[in-house]
């Protein structure tokens, strides 16, 4: 093959037929001998039947266009069509709900644990005391703090009044106040006392909305 | 994979799930009570009776309570069995009668409520009157809540489902209802008798109750204490 790079610009728009100038004469005995030779080459070929290009675009247009080069983008972006038997989409699903249903999950929150810092329209703030002069810690354990005995600690007042301010939900609450960690003693102002099952008591009281009555 | 193999994946997928579900909350449950500190013998136990709850229609999460309840309170684990074992049979007596109530398919709330209303003292046809009473299944467990403290204040079961059930039929508000405890326990502080504070709670019953007639003993009134006759002052009374 003839290295294209032999010719110069000038001989290669002498060959192309484009108007130039003068080549230089040997140049210009080169470009002819290259024009000969390309003349007798075509000389000998075939004549190409007219019917060859119908055929050759035919089959191009039943084997759809050539395909474009994409990124992953223009695929995940573009539409394509995946055909998929229904009962694969079945069989997905339920494997999805199971992964789902068998995920870990942590230990589920106790009844009434809602207790928040700050009240939301369903919680009410309650303020509870206990007279207990004697005593070197009180707290308040119940079903509202999944009966932690750490959790609300009360702060001692004035002649011995241990008092703490919570948040909860509006319904009915069971709760002991705890002294010195060892004594589970019921509210003397609660709206009841029940038994616990246990051979000990648990005081009541439902809160409603605007909180509780106190008389 | 051929299409029957498939078919019978997604069959074996589905049947499944049930049982899947059903090991998932009991090990939600003993994975609580062992966070807890609950030992491994008594958190069986209790699986154990939360099992056989379930199969019952009880629901296992008020007796996951119980026995946090117990654990918390230092009492022994053979106690602690059984207190479960009879609350359990409490709450398949209270779902029973929940259901013959009309409610067939009752929360865990309710049923717990009613539970410990009729361990409170309520029978099962005073369980029924607030459930039927109740104008939704929401409202019936708090309802239940308030007959029990109701009654536990000394009013007498008959006297405190009459209340409620009298507060539900005349739509009182939710609030009005949750109030109920409150006022009545101010009532005995102010230093009125059982039957004193069940007259002035029934405000819709017969034509001689309060019903905001002026009384000339409104003025001192507790707040949320509805009108009603003046009590006198019985000798059981400071």
């Amino acid at each position: 093959m003839t290295d294209r790079r032999a010719f110069g610009p000038g001989t290669q728009r002498y060959l192309d037929g484009e108007p130039f100038g003068e080549l230089p004469a040997d140049e210009r005995a080169a470009a002819d001998r290259l024009a000969a030779l390309a003349s007798s080459y075509g000389a000998r070929l075939e004549p190409v039947d007219a019917a060859l290009d119908e055929a050759v675009m035919a089959a191009v247009r039943r084997r759809g266009a050539v395909p474009v080069r994409r990124g992953a983008w223009q695929w995940l972006v573009s539409s394509h069509r995946v055909p998929v038997r229904p009962v694969w989409v079945a069989a997905l699903a339920a494997a999805a709900a199971l992964v789902v249903w068998l995920a870990p999950r942590g230990p589920a929150a106790p009844r009434g644990a809602a207790l928040a810092a700050a009240a939301t329209p369903d919680t009410v703030f309650v303020r509870f005391e206990l007279v207990a002069p004697g005593a070197r810690t009180v707290s308040v354990a119940g079903s509202f703090n999944g009966w932690r005995v750490d959790a609300l600690p009360m702060v001692r007042g004035a002649a011995g009044i241990w008092s703490v301010t919570v948040a909860l939900p509006v319904g009915e609450h069971r709760y002991d106040f705890v002294v010195d960690r060892t004594r589970w003693v019921p509210d003397p102002t609660a709206h009841s006392q029940v038994g616990d099952g246990f051979g000990g008591m648990n005081s009541v009281i439902i809160v409603g909305p605007k909180g509780l009555v106190r008389s | 994979m051929n299409g029957h193999g498939v078919r019978w994946l997604a069959l074996a997928v589905l049947l499944g799930l049930p049982g899947a579900l059903a090991a998932q909350e009991q090990g939600g449950l003993e994975a609580r009570l062992s966070a807890r500190g609950l030992p491994p013998d008594l958190v069986q136990e209790v699986r154990h009776i939360a099992t056989d709850a379930e199969s019952r229609g009880v629901p296992a999460g008020p007796l996951a309570d119980k026995a946090i309840e117990g654990w918390a309170k230092h009492v022994p684990a053979a106690r602690i069995v059984q207190a479960l074992r009879a609350f359990a049979g409490q709450m398949a007596e209270a779902a029973a009668a929940v259901r013959s109530a009309g409610l067939e398919h009752p929360s865990g709330s309710v049923i717990a409520a009613a539970a410990e209303a009729m361990g409170g003292g309520l029978k099962s046809d005073q369980v029924q009157s607030v459930v039927r009473a109740a104008s939704s299944a929401e409202e019936a467990s708090p309802g239940l809540s308030v007959a029990a403290s109701l009654a536990a204040q000394g009013l007498g079961a008959n006297q405190a489902v009459t209340i409620v059930v009298d507060a539900m039929r005349h739509r009182e508000s939710m609030s009005q209802l949750l109030d109920l405890p409150s006022v009545a326990r101010s009532m005995h502080d102010q230093g009125m008798s059982a039957g004193e504070i069940g007259e002035r709670l029934l405000p819709h019953h017969g034509d001689d109750g309060p019903g905001g007639g002026e009384h000339h003993g409104d003025k001192d009134r507790p707040p949320g204490v509805p009108p009603g006759p003046d009590h006198p002052a019985g000798p059981d009374h400071p």
